[in-house]
Formats: C-alpha cells, structure tokens, sequence
C-alpha cells in the first residue's frame, strides 16, 4: 500500500484523471471530495463489500438452477 | 422460453461486485422459471443468479438513479428500465432477495450495472414472498 501525508486541501492524482482531495479535518473522520469522469464508478468500500458478500451469497450453480427455481416458487407464494 | 429476445446479451461494464472478471450475461425467463429471471455469465467459471423485479416483491418499489447511472447505462430520463433483484436461494429459514443493490438493465443499449447506492431504504437480504 502507497501511504501518504496529505494536508487540508491537499489531494493526490490517482491515473488519468482521479482526484482525492481532503476537505475536511474532523477528529475522528475526515471528508474527502472524489473527482472522476462520470463513468467511473466510485463507492464506499463496505458498501461495496457488503454488496459483494450479498452477490457471493446469491450465486447459483447453473446445473441446479431448475432445483432453485421450484424452491423459490415455494417460498413466493 | 418463447421470447428470443429475451437472449440477449447484456454487458455489464463494471461486472459486478465480487465477480468483476465477468461482464457479459443472457437473462432467461418464461413459464419455465417465471416468476424468476435467470441470469447466466458468459465464459468459464461465470456465475449464474436467480432473480426478480423488485416491484414483485415490495409494492411501489422505488430505487433512486443518480445521472452518473443513468450515464453508465447511456439511458436518457424517460428510457424504460429493466430492475432485477438478486435471489439468495440458500438462505435460511427462506431465500431472500436483494432489494439494495438491484441490477438495472437498458433494454436499447443493452448494457446493465448493480445498483450501488450509498443510502438505500431496502435491505440486501428481504424475505422473499411476491407482494
């Protein structure tokens, strides 16, 4: 991992075109403003983390997907 | 499966999160699995889910699409959508559905993302019943 000191409205330049910039110092949090080209997505790490785990949870093997289809129809009604 | 276009494949630029590597999926439906979509990645080791549309399951289901989404998707304001939530077949003591982070598809650019918004009134893990 890169580490680096950043000061207040300092940022550092991630790539082509990804800006982090720090613009506010709290005691326990600090606020950071993302610029980025609109396609990029950018999220909140355990946001993201959690969506992961929901999707790891949610995959099916393709092979049993007529079993799970007639359990969910259960389950639906 | 009556419906051939129902075979298209739908690119997911960002893949989704947990299985990035894979960014091309067919969605399935018809009688045989209704009222669930199936959505199957293509190449090795992709994943397969099953789905529905949120509105199914929670009445006036409403997910927010902030511009960047709609830029992702290329969908102008008015486009019709296509919303599948991803099932959870395993879970105990019933599957639930992931109301949170719904996939949304473009039906005209054929290109779809996983809704990934920082605030959400609906859990990632809704007990599945139809409404």
């Amino acid at each position: 991992m890169l580490v680096f000191t950043r000061k207040l409205d300092q940022a550092i330049v991630i790539g082509d075109g990804v800006e982090i910039t720090v613009l506010r110092i709290g005691r326990d949090s600090v606020r950071l403003g993302v610029t980025a080209a609109r396609h990029m997505p950018v999220h909140r790490g355990e946001v993201y983390e959690a969506i992961r785990r929901a999707n790891a949870s949610a995959v099916a093997d393709s092979q049993t997907v007529a079993t799970i289809v007639t359990r969910l129809r259960d389950h639906a009604k | 499966m009556s419906n051939s276009s129902s075979h298209a494949v739908i690119d997911f630029p960002d893949g989704l999160p947990g299985f990035e590597g894979c960014r091309q999926y067919v969605l399935l439906s018809g009688p045989a699995v209704a009222p669930f979509t199936i959505i199957q990645g293509l190449g090795p080791e992709a994943p397969a889910f099953a789905a529905i549309d949120p509105a199914q399951v929670v009445d006036g289901y409403r997910a927010q699409l902030e511009d960047a989404d709609r830029v992702r998707l290329g969908a102008t304001d008015d486009a019709p959508l296509v919303w599948l939530a991803l099932v959870s077949p395993q879970q105990e003591p019933a599957p639930t559905v992931n109301l949170r982070a719904p996939l949304v598809i473009n039906p005209q650019t054929l290109r779809g993302i996983q809704l990934i918004a920082a605030e959400s009134p609906y859990p990632l893990d809704h007990p599945l019943r139809t409404a």
